[in-house]
């Protein structure tokens, strides 16, 4: 054989034998228990963000809207999900080209010069020029916090969508008062999305000058709007990331794409003494799973322990269902949580689940026409603390 | 007699009309524009149909595919004659034969998933039956049932070009058109059904309240080993078979499972290798994840779930069918010029390069011209629609098209024909067992292992560096 023949027999050999051990180093080791050698532990920052006394949380409104079946119809009879919120022609951006040709421009002109204060004349052109306005809701919660002094906090976490619904719920449970008379030292928008942020102008309304503090990922429509609804206080933007807002109490910013094109979603955690970790959500859209471990890396609480959690918790919001729903059913229980308050977007069903489950969960009143008891409704009030 | 189209990928010369790397460059644009094209016609959600929403869309461009590796690939263009092949228009063949690709799929999919299967067997396959149970809106009814019905379609896609590919066909290739087609379409239709009720079955199950559990297994059995209830740690070493069989067949031309002449010896060796291929990729595709994002935690949702990356590791396998199916259908499978494992060494290597980079540009990009969402594990971010939708739009335009207008098919005749399986055989017979080939593959292997272990240790600073999520 010649040294050429010699050679090539060598690089052939060598060529299948590169596959050979490739695919079978990939085989054999990539899932077996020694690769988590190869994991490095996770580093905890233990960032302090202090303590607090306790938190209240009172529901202002859990039902961002009313009807599921309309909701999606609605997105879907649009395009879907990825539809661009502003284009739905839902209240208050309501054109009157009918679904899916909605834009902000054409439908903020309609009653620009009415916000924040003239809302019932405003709602008004809204109705006759948007679909579905009957079935917008909204989301919003109050949010008090006590500092070890005893000196008390009120914070808004969002504001809901249907003008009407929002001031009605806000009247039933003094927000506008308290707005008005200042008690309330800011708004905390959770994110971009239609039943959390476009009831802005009923707050605005009794405060225009509060301030208010907004996740990284606003579009220039959100921006706009909060320009536009009159607000003429702060305009905090918070990066991703943790960010201590008082003692005990601090934001987080995760940085995740949402449906309908929003990006970003700020969520609170709360280190109340004696008895560990409180978060608080508007939807939760990046997971309690991810809250809480992102919560353990992060920052340092009391007695190493996720004790509370409140808010949309973001499973299945329009009732639907998944496997990998069952998977967060199943491991949630390993947390630990002691007082476990859901509703909005955590949907019905799971909620049931986490009860069958022999989960914690704190059960509401199924008033205001809040759907089940299995959730913290509308006017209900949870405390950790 | 009578001649159907069999044999005509194997007997047709595509002769470029022009050199270089001009008629690739133009099929590129040709193909990229229809695949836009139609994209914003059937798919985009700002666009006219609609249909990714995701799953609707999903589900007929999985079975489009299944349609035309039917039509070409088993049933050999059968009822079409070779005359009409070999002389009609690529334009007026690649319609008609389209149209008949579709009109097929819809029936399948209405007339056979939803309308007999849905109606008279499970009820998850309709979404009228869906729409029953108290509280499922019509949305996600309709997602269900095409969720089951692609997820069949994930498994026949697998299978049906597994039995011609691995199996040669066996033991039908002896038989005429249309026999041998219902032979293989029934076989491997019946295989799928199989492996669907013990994969996917149960995920379905487990989509209702309370569980099914006495109609599907519940838990799955899976759920220990695969850290999830879902289906998606099914969906991952399935799609990665999908891939591996078209690896081998155009890419690897069917190397190293050509070199064993036992007749049934070869095919399974090539059936059990493409699954045992894949399983490789399957296991190694999650690690990498683990080591670019970190471990897995059950229970949480997107990047960090395990089910998501699960299916993420099939969203990764598709990366590779987009290279390896143009190197294979405009470059003549480049290079051929070594012997055939260096040939195929380097095709792969040039597979792998242009998969990475294909990840990278889509999840920079594709949101601004998909209409698809930013990031990577939103449920509505569903890379394998776009490329399976551009594979077809490929398929179309090689099998049914001959990569019109680039090339011009001319019918070889029976002497090149001839020449063709001499040099294939003279390139199988060229590979040989001497003790420098047993030298090279020991060293082969070893390098294997060591470029496994670099790209372990490499993989979490190049990710670092890499900002592939705009804004992220």
């Amino acid at each position: 054989m010649s040294d050429n023949m010699k050679r090539r027999d060598f690089l052939k050999g060598a060529a299948t034998g590169v596959g050979v051990g490739l695919l079978g180093a990939m085989g054999l080791y990539s899932y077996s228990p020694l690769r988590k050698q190869h994991f490095t532990q996770v580093e905890r920052k233990g960032a302090d963000i202090g303590m607090c006394k306790s938190v209240k949380v009172t529901n202002i409104s859990e039902t961002s809207w009313f009807d599921n079946g309309n909701l999606m119809g609605d997105i879907k009879g649009a395009g879907g999900l990825l539809v661009n919120q502003y284009d739905y022609n839902w209240p208050p951006f309501g054109n009157g080209k009918g679904l899916g040709k909605g834009s902000y421009e054409e439908g903020i002109a309609q009653i620009k010069h009415l916000l924040p204060g003239r809302l019932d004349e405003a709602w008004e052109i809204i109705k006759a020029n948007s679909v579905h306005p009957e079935n917008a809701g909204g989301y919003a919660a109050l949010v008090e916090v006590e500092e070890m002094s005893g000196q008390k906090h009120k914070f808004l976490l969002d504001v809901g969508w249907s003008y009407k619904w929002c001031e009605e719920c806000f009247k039933r449970e003094g927000i506008d008062k308290m707005l008005e008379n200042k008690e309330i030292e800011a708004l905390f928008f959770s994110h971009e999305h239609f039943d959390h942020f476009w009831g802005l102008p009923v707050a605005l309304k009794y405060d225009p000058e509060i301030t208010i503090y907004i996740p990284e990922g606003f579009y220039p429509e959100g921006l706009q709007y909060i320009k536009d609804c009159g607000h003429k206080g702060k305009l905090i933007t918070i990066q991703p990331g943790l960010n201590k807002v008082m003692p005990g109490m601090a934001s987080y910013v995760f940085a995740i794409p949402i449906i309908c094109r929003v990006y970003g979603e700020q969520s609170l955690y709360f280190n109340v003494a004696d008895k560990g970790l409180v978060s608080v959500t508007g939807c939760c859209h990046q997971g309690i799973i991810r809250f809480a471990e992102t919560a353990y890396t992060e920052i340092k609480y009391e007695n190493d322990k996720c004790y509370g959690i409140y808010g949309g918790l973001h499973i299945s919001p329009f009732e639907d269902w998944d496997p990998k729903y069952d998977d967060l059913v199943i491991t949630l229980g390993d947390y630990g949580f002691e007082r476990i308050g859901c509703n909005h977007c955590t949907g019905v069903l799971c909620a049931k689940k986490f009860i069958a489950a022999g989960y914690p969960v704190v059960e509401g009143t199924a008033r205001f026409r809040s759907k089940d008891k299995a959730y913290l409704g509308n006017g209900d009030v949870i405390t950790f603390g | 007699m009578e001649r159907f189209g069999e044999g005509y990928l194997e007997e047709r010369k595509l002769v470029k009309r022009w050199s270089g790397p001009i008629p690739a460059l133009v099929s590129l644009v040709f193909t990229l524009a229809i695949f836009y094209l139609t994209w914003w016609i059937f798919q985009d959600p700002r666009g006219l149909m609609r249909m990714y929403t995701p799953y609707v869309g999903y589900m007929y461009c999985r079975w489009w595919l299944i349609m035309m590796i039917w039509m070409v690939y088993i049933f050999n263009y059968w009822p079409f004659k070779r005359k009409w092949l070999e002389t009609t228009h690529p334009l007026v063949k690649g319609s008609i034969l389209t149209l008949i690709s579709v009109v097929i799929l819809v029936a399948l999919i209405k007339g056979f998933f939803e309308g007999l299967l849905g109606n008279y067997g499970l009820a998850y396959f309709n979404p009228e039956q869906l729409e029953k149970l108290p509280g499922v809106t019509s949305f996600f009814a309709i997602e269900y049932a095409s969720l089951a019905i692609l997820m069949f379609a994930a498994i026949a896609s697998w299978l049906s070009p597994a039995w011609v590919v691995a199996f040669e066909e066996a033991p039908w290739q002896k038989l005429t058109q249309p026999a041998k087609g219902f032979s293989i379409l029934i076989m491997t239709f019946f295989l799928s059904t199989v492996v669907y009720f013990v994969t996917m079955h149960p995920h379905m199950g487990i989509l209702y309240h309370p569980w099914q559990y006495f109609t599907s297994i519940a838990p799955p059995y899976w759920e220990q080993f695969a850290d999830t209830v879902s289906g998606n740690f099914h969906i991952s070493w399935i799609m990665c078979c999908t891939v591996v069989v078209w690896l081998v067949e155009t890419i690897w031309e069917r190397y190293p499972f050509n070199l064993i002449k036992n007749d049934w010896g070869r095919r399974f060796a090539c059936f059990f290798g493409i699954i045992a291929i894949a399983v490789a990729m399957h296991f190694f595709l999650y690690f990498a994840q683990e080591l670019t994002w970190g471990e897995a935690i059950r229970g949480t949702r997107r990047a960090f779930a395990p089910d998501w990356r699960w299916l993420h590791v099939g969203e990764m396998a598709i990366f590779f069918l987009v290279p390896a199916l143009f190197i294979a259908f405009y470059c003549n499978n480049w290079p051929r010029k070594f012997s055939m494992p260096v040939n195929v060494m380097i095709r792969t290597i040039l597979t792998i390069v242009g998969a990475i980079a294909l990840y990278i540009l889509y999840y920079k990009t594709s949101h601004n011209f998909l209409g698809t969402q930013k990031g990577f594990s939103h449920p509505q971010q569903f890379p394998m629609i776009p490329m399976i939708w551009l594979v077809n739009i490929w398929l179309v335009h090689h099998w049914f098209m001959d990569n019109w207008p680039g090339w011009k098919m001319v019918p070889k005749t029976a002497e090149e024909i001839e020449a063709d399986h001499t040099a294939h055989q003279a390139q199988i017979d060229d590979i040989r067992w001497t003790p420098r080939f047993g030298a090279g593959l020991g060293a082969g292997v070893a390098m294997g292992v060591m470029f496994y272990f670099i790209t372990l240790w490499a993989l979490p600073y190049v990710y670092a560096s890499v900002n592939i999520i705009p804004g992220k």
